[in-house]
């Protein structure tokens, strides 16, 4: 679906500058940014990860603070910042960071950085046809490289980096290679964007993409309380209702208005609140069209654009027909969706139990990025994870991951790729509840798979006895990690 | 899954190896006849209509009444079939007298009585590993290619029909590509042992329909009506496993036994008692080993199924032992063949064109492995992924049904559709309130719309449209006409 989207700058905290960024100003203050990055390995999530290196480029967004998008910092383990004209190296923190969105926020730790620097302002959206300037640091030379071009496209596209979520983009046809990433695109002396992806020269020439202010100052704002809630969304389907049979049907006249509640997500902020068959007639008094647009400001933009611009504890009212009755329901945005495991998952270690050289994982992005299952079931269960809600049951998913060859496992294989339904009666709805079973001392511990009747099961003497073995025979440094969160993980 | 190539799917390349053609006998070409065959079949993604049509060259082994057996393959949904005597050129037509698509096997027969009559028919024999193993093809003269190899094993494995699990033997032998390679016979010492099912040109290795399977069809093809193979009704998992064993109560007095991991709903093993999680140590007397085999007088160790489906025929009853809880228990199983209708994805439909209603421009249809299979031979990879899923798991999911799946194939628009064109591959599951058991449901459910209208209920997204009843009456013969439909339904 193509959609027409352009919605308006939001009036927010920070104001644009009257004063125009003279050249030598905007050089002084983009920053080359240096990462050394550690990620997760899922294959032997007990080991470190693997360390790799990455550059990537920011811009001074206020007196002392560096934005840039989040990928450039993503599994830091030590950041630095370097300018034009300084020979300095800085050692920079990411403050804060937004996958969703791909943005953050650096501090540096010496203020001598931010001298001669000067906060760049941040504009508008750009006309189509109207020249930017490409600011960075990419392949093919040391030093900061300018790169011109026009304003292709505005269009909705999904940000890569968490896969999960699209936002407004602006499409250029300046060149934009790896290490432009968080570099700053200029028109006017302002910044109109953030470049952060594009494609590989195979796919498409003089396609790069930057992130437009609303998506910049929506996030600017977010953190003004010293905390990243992240986007808010309705979290329903919407069907439109350009058939005139299905306008009859649902009780809509001949004025193109209205568009259906096809699912409504329990763990959204409508969950309980509409019910599949109402129609949305309007969102915080804007008609809606039979197409789902919206008027917004003079621009026909999605529906959901609305929600885009709203934040934690902010509300929406929807005007709706329910049963041919129209009905106001306001919807309080009061968290953010709880489900992420179909995004990338950054600065977060692999949770895993390994129990008789069983390791349990639990399903991912990440984890599917790592194996290879076989399991159909492993598939629908990801792919059908929010649609068919099968988080009510299991919030996560547990799977039988790999198995590390031992006497004990020897006759299992069969069990490989398996999503684990019961253990001695206990439903597993997350990987804790499995350490909570596995902490249990029963004779025999009876596993259950979902949709395979015979239980896999280990006698407890015989995993108590090859537990040490396993342990040396592969260099296990912790059988367990439970929490995604970097300092803590536990181990027993 | 088959791994293994059809033989001579595709062009077979012409080998290094020298062909042993030492031995021509000179009565064969009295035994065998060419088999020139016409396929037609139905095209599941436009369900009306059927694909162009291909033709086929076999070998045919005349049997003894002026039968030729061919493999169910060959003759699927064929149009034309006809005999050709290998030198000479004459030729007959023959029709399918008796086709079993699960075995593989059908019976040609001819009513030029003449014809056959100057022909030595073969009698079978059953053959045993070590045995010499020939493979008849015909040159183009006519004249008898006779290549040897070695029986190598014996054992049960899939069938063409990914649902039958039967006895096979495999050789060793270097087949050259002929003209007519399609179902070659197999013989030992003068008789038939068997026919060539698959063959793999890069090991050599050739799959070949065994006597025994061709007795047993044999047999059944003297009743009316012919019955098919019989099934027991059970999936099993091995016990090999000492802790399973000692979870499962088995004592070290009882060696073998297998694990029933899931009984088929009112299946035969289920009629006659038997339950899941049941260990089945004996059948008629022979003992079962861990793996589920038995040991047969002819065959050696060999899986269960040879036993119910070969060796005994519908109706059977068989004595099986089971240990429950701690106890052995008796139980009398009727063997019976599972018609195939009686699947919820039917694993084929050959022969029969497809079901399908045309509603207002949406193409309905069942859900089957035959659709599944337009998507080629990655099907599934390439097919829906629910849909795969569905037929995988098609006897845990669908127990309390429905009975078919019925889904919207695709649209094709019209005014009646407008603003539904892009709706495919979704499942039905209500019309007009009433749930769909079937595509037979559809017309009675439609004789009920809602206030002038029909409400149409699917399990994915837009989960809800609506058609305007006396509309879809009133256009359905132009419609029909401007998409030039033969007909806007075929159901049974």
């Amino acid at each position: 679906m193509i959609l027409r989207l352009w919605p308006v700058v939001l009036a927010l905290g920070l104001i644009v500058s009257p004063l125009r960024a003279q050249p030598n100003e905007i050089r002084k203050s983009v920053a080359r940014i240096n990462n050394t990055m550690q990620e997760g390995n899922y294959r032997v999530p007990w080991l470190p990860g693997q360390l790799g290196g990455g550059s990537g480029t920011g811009w001074v967004v206020s007196a002392d603070r560096i934005l840039t998008n989040a990928h450039v910092v993503s599994n830091a383990r030590f950041l630095t910042v370097e300018k034009e004209d300084d020979p300095k190296k800085y050692i920079a923190t990411v403050e804060h960071i937004a996958h969703d969105c791909d943005l953050a926020i650096l501090k540096v730790q010496d203020p001598a950085f931010f001298k001669n620097t000067k906060p760049l302002a941040l504009g508008g959206i750009p006309e189509l046809e109207s020249t930017v300037s490409v600011f960075g640091y990419p392949i093919g030379g040391e030093r900061l490289s300018v790169t011109q071009g026009v304003v292709s496209r505005i269009d909705f596209r999904t940000y890569t980096h968490s896969v999960l979520d699209s936002h407004l983009t602006i499409q250029i046809d300046a060149a934009i290679n790896p290490g432009n990433s968080g570099g700053p695109v200029l028109q006017e002396g302002n910044v109109v964007g953030v470049a952060f992806q594009g494609f590989s020269g195979d796919v498409a020439q003089n396609v790069g993409y930057m992130i437009p202010t609303p998506v910049i100052r929506h996030f600017l704002k977010d953190i003004e309380d010293g905390h990243y809630d992240r986007y808010m969304d309705l979290s329903i389907g919407i069907a439109n209702t350009q058939n005139p049979a299905m306008r009859k049907g649902l009780g809509l006249g001949d004025d193109d208005r209205g568009v259906m509640v096809s699912s409504v997500q329990s763990a959204g902020v409508c969950g309980g609140k509409l019910e599949v068959g109402d129609v949305l007639l309007s969102i915080d008094g804007h008609d809606i069209a039979s197409d789902g647009m919206v008027e917004l400001e003079g621009e026909r933009v999605l529906m959901s654009e609305v929600a885009e611009r709203k934040f934690l504890g902010d509300s929406v009212k929807l005007g709706v027909l329910r049963n041919k009755k129209p009905l106001d329901v306001t919807i309080k945005f009061d968290h953010a969706w709880p489900y992420l495991m179909q995004a990338n998952a950054y600065d977060t270690q692999p949770t895993y139990i390994l129990f008789g050289g069983l390791l349990f994982q639990p399903l991912s992005r990440n984890l599917l990025g790592a194996y290879r299952f076989q399991n159909d079931r492993i598939s629908y269960f990801y792919d059908n994870f929010v649609t068919k809600e099968i988080y009510k049951e299991h919030p996560e998913v547990i799977v039988l991951s790999e198995i590390l060859p031992d006497p004990i496992n020897t006759y299992l294989s069969e069990f490989h790729d398996g999503i684990v339904d019961e253990i001695n009666d206990h439903k597993i709805r997350t990987l804790k509840d499995a350490a909570d079973a596995f902490a249990e001392k029963p004779e025999f511990y009876v596993i259950k798979f979902i949709g395979y009747a015979r239980p896999l099961v280990l006698e407890r003497s015989a995993v108590e006895a090859a537990r040490e073995r396993i342990r040396k025979r592969y260099n296990v440094l912790a059988e367990q990690n439970l929490s995604e969160t970097e300092a803590t993980s536990a181990s027993r | 899954m088959r791994r293994i190539a059809f033989l001579f799917a595709s062009v077979l390349l012409p080998l290094a190896c020298p062909v042993q053609a030492d031995e021509v006998q000179s009565e064969a070409p009295q035994s065998v006849v060419r088999v020139n065959v016409t396929n037609q079949p139905w095209d599941f993604g436009r369900p009306w209509g059927k694909r162009p049509p291909y033709s086929r060259r076999a070998i045919g082994t005349i049997l003894p009444d002026n039968q030729v057996l061919v493999t169910a393959e060959l003759v699927a949904n064929a149009n034309y079939v006809e005999l050709e005597t290998a030198e000479g050129g004459q030729k007959v037509p023959a029709r399918v007298e008796v086709v079993d698509y699960e075995a593989n096997l059908a019976l040609l027969k001819t009513d030029d009585v003449a014809f056959l009559k100057p022909f030595k028919p073969l009698e079978l024999t059953h053959a045993h590993i070590g045995d010499t193993l020939s493979v008849w093809q015909l040159e183009n003269t006519g004249t008898l290619l006779v290549t040897k190899g070695p029986m190598t094993t014996a054992e049960v494995t899939r069938y063409p029909i990914d649902d039958a699990a039967l006895l096979v033997y495999r050789m060793t032998t270097p087949l050259q590509f002929r003209d007519s390679s399609f179902t070659l016979p197999v013989i030992k010492d003068g008789k038939l042992a068997g026919l060539v099912m698959r063959y793999d040109n890069t090991t050599n290795n050739a799959e070949i329909l065994p006597a025994p399977v061709i007795e047993h069809f044999l047999l059944d093809a003297k009743k009316a009506p012919y019955e098919g193979f019989a099934r027991i009704g059970i999936t099993s998992s091995p016990t090999r496993d000492p802790q399973f064993r000692k979870y499962l109560g088995l004592d070290a007095s009882t060696s073998g036994g297998v694990y029933i991991a899931d009984v088929q709903q009112d299946g035969p093993a289920a009629q006659g008692g038997m339950e899941q999680g049941d260990v089945l140590l004996q059948i008629d007397g022979q003992a079962v080993d861990q793996d589920g085999n038995y040991r047969d007088q002819e065959y050696g160790k060999v899986g269960l199924a040879y036993l119910f489906s070969t060796k005994h025929f519908d109706g059977d009853k068989v004595k099986c032992i089971v240990f429950r809880k701690g106890e052995k228990k008796e139980l009398n199983v009727t063997l019976k063949h599972r018609p195939v209708e009686s699947y919820v994805v039917e694993p084929y439909i050959i022969d029969r064109a497809p079901k399908f209603y045309v509603l207002g421009g949406l193409v309905l249809q069942e859900l089957s492995r035959q659709y599944l299979k337009e998507y080629g031979n990655d099907w599934q990879k390439k097919a829906p992924e629910n849909f795969v899923y569905f037929d995988h798991q098609q006897n845990e999911l669908f127990k309390n049904g429905p009975k078919k799946i019925v889904f919207l194939n695709r649209v094709l628009p019209s005014e009646m559709t407008v603003g539904y064109e892009e709706l495919s591959q979704l499942v039905l599951t209500k019309i007009n309130d009433m749930a769909i058991q079937s595509l037979d449901d559809v017309p009675k459910a439609l004789a009920h719309p809602i206030n002038g209208l029909h409400k149409i209920e699917f399990d994915g997204e837009p989960k809800i449209i609506f058609l305007d009843a006396a509309q879809v009456e009133a256009e359905a013969a132009s419609f029909q006409k401007k998409y030039r439909l033969p007909e806007l339904q075929h159901l049974n």
